[in-house]
């Protein structure tokens, strides 16, 4: 396929040609196809364990999940353009598809040519470095991330794009710039650090900027047709509003209790935000404190994490708690002491971490019930 | 300002010595295998004498014993560990990060520990065996400095301030003595104290912010922040005066400086947050 602006070689699946900007159209035969060709599975219920349940509030269809593309792990080593015939590399980040002569990825902005590892030993990859000042197009919109310590999205909106976010991270905009109050449908009453939620929604043309408050990395992920992710609450920054908004419960829980008085505890939360793109591609911006780490569970393939560290993961990705006892010699040390809370992950799929995490609340307290958990005594 | 004093001796063996920690290294070495400092750069002294902690590239690589250390990221470095088989490593349990299911954790016995409470919890020091990877970071932005211990170094760090220890490092903490230091030290009432027995060993601290070295002379001493306050060899003596600020009106106000006089090792950082012990 050709940029029909500049001439230039795109990549079938490109939304905009990554030489000049312009939109691609898609052809009107073959509808925009999703970069990664892996039969799609349907997204399906897990069998077990029993505590992961299928979201009740979904409102829409089940989604069709995408598979994202998952090479065979020698393919996971730094992305170089095979100098064969396709010449095209593929982004290490967001898996795109993207042509070999491209420096930096225009889907996700992560830069392409990456010099020493970016995975590290024990199967890790680093969220790679986007040079500050990275531009990412979406339609006819482009994102600028501006900044290394707290970066900054800076969008500059074309007149027919529109994106969505929460009305506390906006940080600057033209006064042009119609930001008006996104109409929900079904379920918006979960309460955002005590307020409300409300989702605002820009317009373009013209130019506005989002950022969290806190040192971090800023992440784009693009969401090809069909894609869907999960992300842990109050990370979301802002989407482009081809990207479909729902949240299911997590059903991590534990319980405490003190006295007569008891508690209920979500150490990753009690809602989990699901991200998706149903009919065209849409990128979707998280913002994570410290440093960010992904990596690709196999089948069966098991992680421990700590719970406030999880940033997002595949829908594929079952999770639920662990307990692990260190061993001790003396155990009259009250109910915790030897306790430690995990979220365990399990396989296929991505899952993403992040270095900063909060102390998880009650983990301290006696519990007295807890969704389902396994367990490892020393 | 670079420091000339540590450079010259070095080229002649055909060896590189790393500037922050002494070790030394194969010529080819980019960064120092004991420590995960940058070789290719200089110290950074400025003209008071305070030396930047080397910032660790990503992804460095640091051994000790028959173990790895991997640090990751710049803004919250994590400290990723691949154990060998008979090595084992120290932390509070609150700073793990990840880990693979299969690695053993116990519960080091301390003397008096049951005392100290961090923020509530119980104050426990973990140990994790290899063979296993197991991963480590803290709650805000700032710098990991890697401490590679010598046979006979005593190390005095502000409590909560470690990350991890190996293991050939003994253990222990000791209460900050006279009521001043304690109400007005803005470090609490416990310090840990970290002693080499045979062994060499490493010890990784998270300073907040960017950590500063000075090695201070005999009878030298330093006025620093309470707050600030990283870590210092045993030698080095810290005391808070009070320094009162007149305001030419009614009364002033006092401000609390920790004096540390020397000799040996102060470190500080340059922004900090103080996990309180009850």
């Amino acid at each position: 396929m050709f940029c029909g602006n500049c001439g230039s070689p795109v990549a079938d699946n490109a939304n905009f040609c990554g030489r000049c900007g312009g939109k691609v159209a898609a052809p009107a035969a073959a509808p925009q196809q999703p970069v990664h060709q892996v039969p799609a599975p349907v997204y399906q219920q897990p069998a077990s364990p029993s505590a992961w349940q299928q979201p009740v509030q979904q409102p829409m269809p089940q989604p069709v999940y995408q598979q994202p593309a998952s090479p065979p792990p020698a393919q996971h080593q730094p992305v170089v353009s095979s100098p064969a015939s396709t010449a095209t590399a593929m982004c290490q980040w967001c898996h795109a598809q993207v042509d070999a002569g491209q420096l930096s990825c225009p889907m996700c902005g992560a830069t392409l040519k990456i010099s020493g590892p970016m995975r590290d030993r024990a199967g890790w990859s680093k969220v790679p470095g986007r040079k500050d000042m990275a531009k990412i197009q979406f339609g006819n919109s482009f994102c600028q991330i501006e900044g290394a310590y707290v970066p900054v999205a800076d969008m500059k909106l074309a007149p027919e794009d529109k994106i969505y976010f929460t009305h506390h991270v906006l940080l600057w905009k033209d006064p042009q710039v119609n930001v008006t109050v996104m109409s929900l449908k079904g379920g918006w009453k979960r309460l955002f650090a005590g307020l409300p939620l409300i989702m605002t929604e820009a317009q373009g043309p013209g130019h506005i900027a989002f950022s969290k408050d806190d040192p971090g990395e800023l992440l784009p992920i693009p969401l090809q047709p069909g894609q869907a992710i999960d992300v842990r609450e109050h990370l979301f920054l802002t989407a482009t509003n081809s990207v479909t908004y729902d949240w299911f419960q997590t059903n991590i829980w534990f319980k405490t209790r003190s006295g007569d008085e008891t508690e209920t505890y979500y150490p990753v939360g009690m809602f989990m935000d699901r991200f998706m793109a149903p009919q065209t591609p849409g990128l979707l911006l998280l913002h994570a404190g410290g440093n960010v780490f992904v990596r690709e569970l196999a089948q069966n393939e098991t992680i421990l994490v700590k719970p406030t560290a999880l940033i997002f993961k595949d829908p594929t990705v079952q999770m639920h708690l662990h307990f692990e006892h260190p061993s001790s010699f003396f155990s009259s040390w009250g109910s915790w002491g030897n306790r430690y809370l995990w979220l365990r992950l399990l396989g296929p799929g991505r899952v993403a971490i992040q270095s900063v995490f909060e102390r998880i609340e009650g983990e301290s307290r006696n519990m007295t019930n807890y969704s389902y958990a396994t367990e490892m005594r020393w | 300002m670079t420091d000339p004093s540590h450079v010259a001796g070095a080229e002649a063996f055909e060896r590189l010595q790393c500037q922050w920690c002494q070790s030394m290294n194969e010529k080819a070495a980019l960064t120092c295998r004991a420590c995960g400092a940058p070789l290719d750069i200089r110290n950074l002294v400025s003209e008071s004498g305070w030396r930047e902690a080397p910032r660790i590239r990503d992804m460095t690589e640091i051994q000790f014993s028959s173990s790895t250390c991997q640090v990751e990221g710049e803004i919250v470095p994590v400290a990723e560990i691949n154990l060998g088989a008979n090595d084992s490593i120290f932390f509070e349990h609150h700073v793990m990060l990840w880990k693979d299911e299969r690695v053993p954790l116990t519960v080091m016995q301390l003397s008096g520990g049951l005392k100290r409470a961090f923020a509530g919890m119980p104050f426990i020091i973990s140990v994790a065996t290899g063979p296993g990877r197991i991963a480590f970071s803290r709650d805000a932005t700032g710098e990991l400095v890697v401490l590679p211990l010598h046979p006979g170094m005593e190390l005095d760090v502000r409590e909560h301030s470690f990350l991890l220890c190996s293991h050939q490092i003994g253990y222990s903490f000791i209460r900050i003595k006279g009521l001043t230091n304690i109400l007005f030290g803005g470090q609490g009432m416990y310090m840990d104290r970290f002693i080499t027995t045979g062994a060499p060993g490493l010890l990784i601290l998270h300073g907040y912010g960017n950590v500063f070295e000075r090695r201070l002379a005999a009878g030298e001493s330093i006025m620093v922040e309470p707050g600030a306050f990283l870590y210092k060899d045993s030698t080095v003596t810290m005391n808070v005066e009070f320094q009162k600020l007149g305001t030419g009106f009614f009364g002033g106000t006092n401000m609390s400086l920790a004096r540390m006089t020397g000799p040996g090792r102060v470190g500080i950082q340059s922004m900090y947050v103080h996990h309180h012990t009850d």
